[in-house]
């Protein structure tokens, strides 16, 4: 895999995938995160979550989630299994500060072009395929709010070249535009189906300039975070670099 | 945010308007903390805005009013709301607290 960090944002290519991805705090720390994590030759974890609150606290949660994901993965790297274990060893910590995070966790194979997704209390990821751009029926309880993790289990979906895959964080479709209007999922789901054809940086880009031009430069209460990831080769050409 | 508080016997209710977040959702906590009934009514009709602090407040309340044999109820609240309570899994939680009270 070679992972390329810029300021705020991660690019991603390998696994026959192409990542990009940015998070951008509404003050001067957030609570979102986003990874793409190396599981073995073949697979690679795309992470995108949101601890409750903001400022130092939820920073210092948030970084602390980060890490017990990476850990939580190389115990034991069953998708459900590392939310599971996420909840556990880090619902603890959470719950005893009345605090919560979300969590989206996808795992992609790319020998088989396999994606595998737990949600625990996150927004659905968008699926784009063909022109078509549908929400992947996958939901759960945040992590920190139950003893033990509550949800529909591990999804799994077959990707095909070109297909795509969209993160993103409350931020974004709880944006406020003039009057109030919130940019909502609608929205999001309309920009994304144009996005066919595009590269994974380019659609990023887009759906931001979307967002921009919704909310007028009006400050956001809440942090933006949007990862995309694209299915570039045919599964089963290449597993990680 | 502006908080009306109605007590009859047994029983409470907060009415919440306006926006709860980061910055204000320890005064409604308070107010939650200071009632005495067995039975409490967060009523959200008013509410136009809710952010993960406000969420977490009422769900960390919710579960320690189980732990004391007491009922913590959010009630009416706005749908597009509602929308964002599901997706974190807010009733799920209730209802498990309201199985398990120790949970």
């Amino acid at each position: 895999m070679r992972e390329v960090v810029e300021e705020n944002g991660k690019i991603l290519r390998g696994y026959g995938l192409e990542g990009s991805g940015c998070s951008l705090p509404a003050g001067q720390e957030g609570g979102d995160f986003f990874e793409f994590i190396s599981c073995n030759e073949g697979s690679v974890f795309i992470v995108i979550g949101d601890v409750m609150g903001k400022g130092f606290q939820a920073a210092r949660q948030m970084e602390a989630i980060r890490q017990l994901v990476r850990e939580c993965i190389r115990i034991n790297p069953h998708p459900l299994e590392v939310v599971r274990r996420l909840n556990k060893l880090g619902g603890y910590e959470l719950r005893k500060c009345g605090s919560f995070a979300t969590l989206c966790l996808l795992c992609y194979d790319g020998i088989t072009g396999r994606l595998t997704c737990v949600n625990a209390g996150h927004h659905p990821p968008l699926l784009l395929s063909n022109g078509q751009v549908r929400v992947v029926q996958c939901w759960g309880v945040a992590i920190g709010l139950l003893e033990d993790y509550l949800g529909s289990g591990a999804e799994e979906f077959f990707l095909a070249d070109g297909d795509a895959v969209v993160l993103y964080t409350d931020g974004l479709v709880e944006a406020c535009g003039p009057g109030e209007q919130r940019y909502g999922q609608e929205r999001l789901k309309r920009v994304v189906r144009l996005q066919n054809g595009a590269d994974a940086e380019c659609m990023k880009e887009n759906i931001l300039a979307d967002l921009d031009t919704f909310t007028r430069g009006i400050s956001q209460k809440d942090d933006v975070t949007l990862v995309v990831m694209k299915v570039t080769r045919k599964a089963g050409d290449m597993g990680g670099d | 945010m502006e908080i009306r508080v109605r007590q009859e016997k047994g029983m409470a209710s907060l009415e919440v308007e306006g926006e709860l977040d980061f910055s204000n959702v320890e005064l409604l906590q308070r107010e939650i903390q200071r009632l005495p009934e067995e039975v409490v009514e967060v009523d959200l009709q008013g509410l136009q805005f809710i952010d993960s602090s406000g969420v977490g407040m009422l769900l960390s309340q919710a579960r320690i009013f189980y732990k004391q044999g007491r009922t913590l109820r959010i009630v009416r609240i706005p749908s597009h709301i509602q929308e964002d309570l599901e997706v974190i899994g807010f009733f799920r939680v209730l209802e498990v607290l309201e199985t398990k009270p120790n949970a």
